[in-house]
């Protein structure tokens, strides 16, 4: 047996082919996201650590200070500073990057609208941890309490989709000059390593080209003043392009995605539908890392189904509506929710009660792993149970 | 799918082990890896979790290990804390690193590999006793149970390990050779990282979910005493209290413990300030008027606002000592010690030998004792009572001075067990010009004749005095001649910056109107037609740095020109006399002279080294210390390492408010002629409060308060005799308290983990 094994520790993998012009290498969460910055040719990194995303803008100062990654690397003194940053260097005309978690979103809050409502594109990555009472694990209700700052959200599933959704934020925020978040769950993406596919970074620069300026860059031949007052007439006018623009990104990234998919050959979309069809009685719907799990558990059942939410923000109205549309009348709709947000339902069921406005599904919402409470299989099969036999409008699994 | 998971403490490298394992797996073939940590509270030996899946196809589960295949335990500490081997599959193996044979664990029932993880990292110089670092031992001992190519887990391991690369491949190679247990290879953790079909058993449900489960609310909170949770085991990094070197101290040549005695002196402590002062200098209150105060020019308060004024503390408590009654030191030691010369090196040593209980006399060639502070120091500048009270007091201890005693070496041999040699330098340099000797006059000289003997040298008002030199003679002459009606004017061949005379002394020089020329020096002097002196002299100009280090002034051709004055007087330099070696050549220096005869010779204050008082005085303290070592046959080392001192930049100036200096109270009198009396008054006795208050405390804590309010943690106690001090049981070592200390007295240096 021993020599069998030694012949197949010849190194490094055989399935270089799988995908030209990428390396597969093993990276935690956090370190695709620093790669992706890198890919993407980010010039400017204001830095400000918190735990779980401290990794992130560490490997970003290792790869400039080594002259990995061109870029300038500032570390501020709070989130509210590095996102200010963020929005002068974006106002310059530079492509952008930083990274934050919990508190630090919280922190930055204010200036989130700035940067949405000046129009200026940026990336930046959240690794999802709550509030007091201090915790640092894994939950959405930083990133979900900022669904109304006019960011554009992801949430990703794995390392590479992390890596991949970042070159594709760069793109859909610069085609429509709106800020975009990739969210990562704490430890069960930040933290975990893996198998990823990291492109060349010629073939980025193909499908993602260099930073021109935006409307709303300084031009020192045509100097103006920004951040003074704007009367009703303008902002209301304001918002309507804001309006107009924000109601393009279900389509935009849709498109994005596409031109992805056949370039680099890995597929995604707004949401992905796993076994809906018409023989579907139950679909859990779930966003990030525990979808992952659940696709692991519903294999066992032919008539689950399975919908993960990628674009989260602005809601794929569409793209859900279109996913559901061949269920039968009398299927179960089961979110899964790792955030409370104060409310009776959670984040994705609120979201999900007006995407399905007019259609026939029973939805029964599940609360489930908030403050990085471990969702395992078992908790899924749980969910699933309880969908099927007895459940609540509201239901938390797990709790005693 | 293979499921491991691993049990360790924060700090032993598991997390980094895991992220290697999951490259080194990735390696071993096409397998798809998930490594993640979970993680307690965020520190240094909390019990921790890593997880590892490896499977041939997309692993479809993101939550933590339950039903492992494998547990690995990097801390054998654990097994009693944490309940390490739950849910571990039947047929699942445990992997240990312990040095106790497998039959220890027998009770577990499973397959048991065991390393001594520990003790190959010490080896290896991996990490510490208190923390070890076995992450890379453990790497290999895992290897091992999977076949992993050896060269593939080395490389890896080198190329991902934060530091040490080699020691850790090699530590790793070690584990991969000697780990221990009896099934080899173990078929069922290779069948599981190969198992390409559906492992996932079902799950089947018959549980009823509590309709309202009853849970009160349970917001955080710590019930038990804080004794139940002691952080200090967290330091790594500890701030200790210290006592630096502050640069007033460090740079007073007398030895003077500065700092504290303006620190009592500012708590009105006069009488215990008054000892401390003593102890290095008998000569506080001359001192405190005349030293150019080395310490108060390199105040690290000079970098703030000004210096402090030491001088006139140091002069107020030199007047306590009229309350202060001296005692007798009564002789206890055999050995006699001759001092030749009763200035301050002479009766400085003459005292702390006498204190030692030697039988000291002094021999001084003068009708007066006190040396240069007698004969070279005006009276409005030292008056006599001063100085005459301090001789006093040290006579009173037990000194003896006998007057009017010029005596060499050879007379003090058959008394003395030892002589010290300290006599100044009393005896003017020559100009080497012509005429030199019958028309100029010597100024130090003058100056001791005028003082002990009222000779005026027949100056009278209105006379125009040439003196030619920049050190402090030049300028008492001149101050001194000022008095006596005339009008001085000092020739200094270079510039202000480099006179070696006090600059407070320069600057009152010349508000009393005392003329000074710079860069002009003289060439000749003679008689003209009128038989007046007349002095011919040259511009220079400065050229390249001598030895000295200052720019050697160089005469500038064709600017001669001939003056008359009534006097000329020069300052430019003395030398001792050397009568006291009786015809020897000998070049004094500090300490023992390598003297041919039977008795030791010692020498010390201005014939050896220095200029000032203060010097003169430090000098007399060390050669004390040597000449009772010598008798004693005690070793004798004076300080040679340059202390840690406090500079500027160690200082937290934020937390001090500037006030301004308190300065002495100088009276300039209208007319000068006749006038010797002492023009400064010094400081009152609430101005010397007030300007105590001033000092920083370099380097020396004086119970501000910052660490104890900025402590995070609470980990500032003040104890029973009201002092700051740390609770090492709670301090976590993060160090603001050393950032936040103003004055430099808190060290924060890494140290072994605290105990």
């Amino acid at each position: 047996m021993k020599t069998e094994i030694l012949e197949k520790n010849t190194g490094l993998n055989k399935q270089a082919s799988r995908y030209p012009r990428h390396r597969q290498l093993i990276m935690k969460g956090n370190y695709a996201a620093a790669e992706a910055a890198k890919l993407c040719r980010v010039g400017f990194v204001p830095a400000y650590p918190i735990t779980p995303q401290t990794t992130i803008v560490e490997r970003l100062s290792e790869m400039v200070s080594s002259g990995e990654m061109d870029a300038k690397y500032t570390n501020m003194d709070s989130e509210h500073s590095a996102f200010a940053a963020a929005l002068g260097a974006a106002l310059g005309g530079e492509r952008v990057f930083t990274a934050t978690a919990g508190q630090g979103l919280f922190y930055a809050h204010e200036v989130l609208h700035a940067i949405a409502h000046f129009r200026l594109p940026m990336v930046i990555a959240n690794v999802g941890r709550p509030s007091i009472p201090w915790n640092i694990w894994s939950d959405q209700s930083d990133s979900l309490a900022q669904r109304d700052t006019g960011w554009v959200q992801f949430y990703g599933e794995s390392s590479q989709e992390v890596l991949d959704t970042m070159i594709q934020s760069y793109l859909l925020a610069e085609q429509l000059n709106l800020p975009v978040m990739v969210v990562l769950d704490a430890f069960y993406q930040s933290h975990t390593s893996e198998n990823v596919w990291v492109p060349d970074i010629d073939l980025v620069d193909e499908f993602l080209p260099a930073k021109v300026p935006g409307p709303m860059s300084i031009d020192i031949d045509n100097p103006k003043a920004f951040g003074g007052l704007m009367p009703p007439e303008h902002y209301n006018k304001l918002n309507y392009t804001y309006w107009r623009d924000a109601i393009q990104v279900e389509e935009k990234a849709e498109q994005i995605a596409r031109d992805f998919a056949t370039l680099f050959g890995r597929e995604y979309h707004n949401v992905e539908a796993i076994n809906i069809g018409p023989q579907t009685k139950l679909v859990l719907i779930t966003v990030s890392s525990i979808t992952s799990t659940a696709r692991g558990v519903i294999k066992k059942y032919p008539d689950i189904g399975l919908l993960k939410i990628r674009l989260f923000k602005p809601f794929p109205k569409a793209s859900v509506q279109e996913a559901l549309s061949v269920l039968p009348k009398d299927a179960i709709l089961a979110p899964v929710e790792r955030n409370y947000m104060g409310d009776r339902e959670g984040a994705i069921f609120q979201e999900m009660q007006r995407a399905l406005y007019g259609m026939p599904f029973k939805m029964y919402d599940f609360y489930a792993g908030a403050g990085g409470k471990d969702v395992p299989p078992v908790t899924i099969e749980k969910i699933i149970h309880l969908a099927r036999t007895n459940p609540k409008e509201v239901n938390w699994v797990d709790i005693s | 799918m293979l499921e491991i998971r691993g049990h360790a403490r924060g700090g032993q490298g598991m997390v980094t082990a895991f992220e290697i394992l999951a490259k080194i797996f990735s390696q071993l073939g096409d397998f798809q890896v998930q490594a993640f940590p979970a993680f307690g509270v965020e520190r240094t030996g909390a019990p921790i979790q890593a997880f590892l899946r490896v499977a041939k196809k997309e692993i479809l589960n993101r939550s933590n290990i339950y039903n492992p295949n494998l547990i690995v335990v990097f801390d054998e500490s654990l097994l009693d804390m944490v309940p390490v081997f739950d849910g571990l599959k039947d047929q699942g193996a445990v992997l240990i690193n312990t040095e106790k044979p497998r039959s220890h664990f027998a009770d577990l029932g499973k397959t048991v590999y065991t390393i001594p993880a520990t003790r190959i990292s010490l080896d290896h110089g991996l990490g510490s006793k208190s923390l070890p670092i076995v992450n890379a031992a453990m790497i290999g001992a895992i290897g091992y149970l999977f076949d992993a190519n050896l060269d593939i887990l080395q490389q890896t391991i080198r190329k991902n390990v934060p530091a040490k690369p080699e020691a850790n491949a090699k530590a790793a190679k070690v584990a991969f050779e000697i780990v221990v247990g009896d099934v080899f290879p173990n078929t069922y953790l290779h069948e599981r990282m190969h198992a390409v079909g559906n492992n996932e058993e079902p799950v089947v449900f018959n549980f009823v979910e509590s309709d309202d489960p009853a849970i009160g609310i349970e917001a955080p909170f710590w019930s038990m005493p804080l004794s139940k949770n002691k952080t200090g085991n967290w330091r790594v990094v500890t701030p200790k209290y210290v006592d630096r070197r502050p640069p007033c101290n460090h740079n007073c040549p007398a030895g003077t413990d500065v700092r504290q005695f303006v620190k009592l002196a500012g708590e009105k402590k006069y009488a215990e300030a008054y000892e401390l002062l003593y102890e290095h200098n008998p000569f506080p209150g001359v001192c405190g008027r005349v030293c150019p105060h080395f310490c108060e020019q390199n105040c690290n308060r000079n970098e703030f606002d000004e210096g402090l004024n030491i001088g006139a503390i140091e002069r107020f408590l030199g007047e306590q000592a009229l309350n202060i009654p001296a005692e007798r030191v009564p002789v206890t030691q055999k050995e006699k010690i001759a001092v030749v010369g009763a200035g301050p090196a002479g009766l400085t040593a003459a005292l702390r030998l006498c204190e030692k209980g030697y039988a000291v006399t002094v021999f001084e060639a003068l009708p007066h004792a006190g040396g240069m502070m007698r004969s070279g120091i005006p009276k409005f500048r030292l008056p006599d009572a001063v100085l005459d009270q301090e001789i006093q007091r040290i006579q009173d201890k037990g000194v003896e001075i006998l007057l009017n005693k010029r005596v060499n070496i050879h007379e003090l041999t058959d008394e003395y067990a030892a002589v010290i040699t300290a006599v100044g330098s009393h005896v003017g340099t020559s100009l080497h010009l012509d005429n030199e000797e019958e028309l100029s006059l010597d100024g130090i000289t003058f100056l001791r004749e005028f003082k002990l003997s009222g000779k005026d040298a027949g100056i009278k008002k209105g006379d125009r005095i040439a003196i030619i030199g920049g050190g402090n003679t030049a300028i008492d002459v001149a101050r001194t001649t000022m008095r006596l009606g005339a009008e001085p004017t000092i020739y200094y061949r270079r510039t202000i910056k480099e006179m070696p005379a006090i600059a407070q002394e320069v600057e009152e020089a010349l508000a009393e109107g005392v003329h000074i020329r710079f860069l002009t020096a003289p060439t000749a002097i003679g008689k003209n037609k009128k038989d007046q002196t007349e002095l011919t002299l040259i511009d220079m100009e400065l050229g390249e740095p001598d030895e000295s280090g200052r720019r050697r002034p160089v005469p500038v051709a064709g600017t001669e020109k001939n003056l008359c004055f009534q006097k000329v007087i020069k300052a430019i330099g003395q030398r001792f006399d050397d009568f006291v070696f009786h015809g020897k050549e000998v070049e004094p220096k500090q300490g023992w002279l390598q003297w041919a005869d039977d008795v030791p010779v010692f020498c010390a204050g201005d014939m050896a080294w220095g200029g000032t008082v203060t010097e003169a005085i430090g000098s007399g303290n060390k050669v004390a210390e040597e000449v009772h070592a010598f008798l004693q046959e005690l070793e004798y080392h004076p300080e040679e390492t340059l202390p840690d001192i406090v500079l500027p930049k160690d200082i937290n100036f934020t937390y001090y408010l500037p006030i301004p200096k308190h300065r002495d109270r100088v009276k300039h009198p209208e007319d000068l002629y006749q006038n010797f009396e002492e023009l400064s008054a010094g400081l009152r006795e609430q101005d010397i409060v007030a300007e105590s208050a001033r000092c920083l405390h370099c380097g020396d804590c004086y119970s501000c308060g910052n660490c104890f309010n900025f402590c995070p943690d609470a980990a500032i106690l003040i104890d029973d005799q009201g002092r700051l001090r740390i609770d090492y049981d709670y301090c976590k070592g993060c160090g603001i308290c050393a950032e936040e200390c103003p004055c430099s007295a808190i060290e924060f240096t890494l140290t072994e983990m605290a105990s």
